[in-house]
């Protein structure tokens, strides 16, 4: 992502009347964070949307009844990723500021919310919900057992979900921040810059995490549970968790129900160590 | 004996995690690792957080809340499990895999409870959003944006009253379970690392990788080969003594 065409961004201390502040630019960031506060069928996101835009509208328009179509176009429908959403807020201020200077007609606003709400979702949801969130999360699950060996103490295991928050949490501010002063900078043109990102590529990278992290932590399982039961049974325990593991993903696979698929092996495990 | 306390704090961060999940900020404090080892801490029983925390994530792996389709509530799934599971255990002192599979099996159905109750409170807040409109008709424009904010409270009320609920029905069962034969521990003990392979099983279609099964199965055979050629790795275990 470039960062040349962002330094001119509206971020700058406001120079008119059409100019919005740091301070209300942080806000209308930090309002964002509740852009899913009331998400209904009818309008999903809308009143989240314009309860984060309402600061910037307040200072751009000063006549009430040119404030109030502004707050009612972003009361319509709106739809899309919740992180994503910041780039998308940063150009509707950036259109905004040009409707309020009588750069341009309130339609532009609309065309450009339409047009990117439902790639950007598609785009948010692939990479963070799809890929990012699976793999931080099957790799600190894997990591409980590593902090483990490494102190030698059980409790000590809890530092894998610091880690998991720190991990997931460095990207999506990162990411969301960025996208925020992208869309300031840049209004229409973001869509070339979040290109440049590549995250699809990046997602698949992810999901192979994700899957090997999740085998890993099958296998160091049973080895351990085998390993704490009587020698004679550890074979056993051992090697029926890893063989129905193997046959959960093959019935998982094939559209069984996972609950189904859950209380049968657990069904199974405890008639086996109940009476053998 | 019930400890009102804990359930009170079981059904604050359950609550509070509602709200994260679903209406604000989304940083994944409201994940089955994070959530359920945060009830744990809160609860004087880390353990049963941690491990219970551990699978469900596997479990819930893959849910996601993709355009207006729902997902299974993980959240409360987690909170309401551990919450249960460590109430469970008040009997005996300590808690155990069989305290944690048995937990585990009664509240699994959390997840699609859940999904149900956040269906109903959009409904509520679709009620929010008219309000919004008509505020905005009326030129009342800080009324309603301010709609917003208020779609935030149910989240915290019901999921949190579901939460102290599931802690209320462990302290409830705590006395059954402080009664089990020694057998049928044992073999909930075994249903514990059966749980675990299943939910990792889950998590490896979960992660929407396109040769899941062959990076899952190498990473598998890597840790056995590991553990063969260094067996001290297995020698720490993941409580000092988990048969019950």
């Amino acid at each position: 992502m470039r960062t040349t065409a962002l330094e001119a961004s509206s971020l700058e201390p406001s120079r008119d009347a059409t100019s919005l502040s740091k301070g209300v630019l942080l806000r209308v960031f930090l309002r964002s964070l509740l852009l899913q506060a009331s998400w209904n069928p009818q309008g999903m996101q809308n009143l989240g949307l314009a309860y984060a835009l309402f600061p910037a509208l307040k200072q751009l328009y000063r006549d009430h009844r040119d404030l109030e179509e502004a707050v009612r176009r972003h009361l319509a429908f709106f739809n899309t990723h919740p992180y994503v959403a910041a780039a998308i807020l940063g150009g509707v201020i950036f259109h905004e500021q040009r409707i309020a200077r009588g750069e341009e007609g309130p339609q532009r606003v609309q065309a450009f919310k339409s047009a990117l709400m439902g790639p950007l979702a598609a785009l948010g949801d692939g990479f963070f919900w799809l890929s990012l969130k699976p793999a931080v999360g099957a790799f600190c699950a894997a990591l409980v057992p590593v902090f483990q060996i490494l102190t030698g103490q059980a409790s000590q295991g809890a530092w894998a979900a610091v880690v998991f928050l720190v991990l997931y949490n460095l990207v999506h501010f990162t990411f969301r921040w960025r996208m925020y002063r992208m869309g300031l900078a840049l209004g229409d043109r973001l869509v070339e810059e979040v290109a440049k990102a590549n995250l699809p590529k990046r997602g698949a990278r992810l999901r192979a995490v994700a899957a090997a992290s999740a085998g890993a932590l099958a296998a160091w399982l049973a080895i351990v549970f085998g390993r704490n039961e009587q020698a004679a049974w550890a074979p056993l325990l051992t090697g029926g968790c890893l063989a129905m593991g193997a046959a959960s993903y093959w019935l998982v696979a094939r559209r069984i129900s996972r609950y189904a698929v859950l209380y049968l092996a657990a069904g199974l495990a405890a008639v086996a160590g109940a009476f053998l | 004996m019930v400890v009102w306390s804990q359930i009170v704090l079981a059904g604050i961060w359950g609550g509070v995690l509602a709200v994260e999940r679903r209406a604000f900020l989304q940083a994944m404090f409201s994940r089955p690792l994070v959530a359920a080892t945060g009830m744990g801490l809160i609860l004087h029983d880390l353990p049963s957080g941690l491990f219970i925390g551990m699978v469900l994530e596997l479990f819930h792996l893959g849910s996601a809340n993709l355009g207006a389709a729902l997902p299974e509530n993980e959240t409360l799934a987690a909170t309401g499990t551990t919450a249960a599971a460590v109430a469970l255990a008040s009997h005996t002192g300590g808690s155990t895999p069989a305290y944690w599979s048995m937990a585990i099996l009664l509240f699994a159905g959390l997840g699609p409870a859940g999904r149900i109750v956040d269906h109903s409170l959009e409904a509520y807040c679709g009620r929010l959003a008219a309000k919004a409109m008509a505020s905005a008709e009326h030129g009342e424009l800080a009324r309603a944006v301010r709609q917003n904010v208020w779609g935030m409270w149910p989240h915290f009320v019901v999921f949190g009253a579901a939460t102290a609920l599931c802690a209320l029905f462990g302290f409830a069962l705590a006395p059954v379970a402080a009664s089990l034969p020694l057998r049928a521990l044992r073999g909930l003990a075994w249903s514990y690392p059966a749980i675990a392979s299943v939910a990792a099983a889950i998590a490896v279609r979960g992660s929407h990788a396109r040769r899941a099964a062959l990076y899952a199965g190498v990473a598998a055979a890597a840790v056995v080969c590991a553990v063969a050629l260094a067996p001290w790795l297995s020698r720490v275990t993941l409580l000092g003594s988990p048969r019950p």
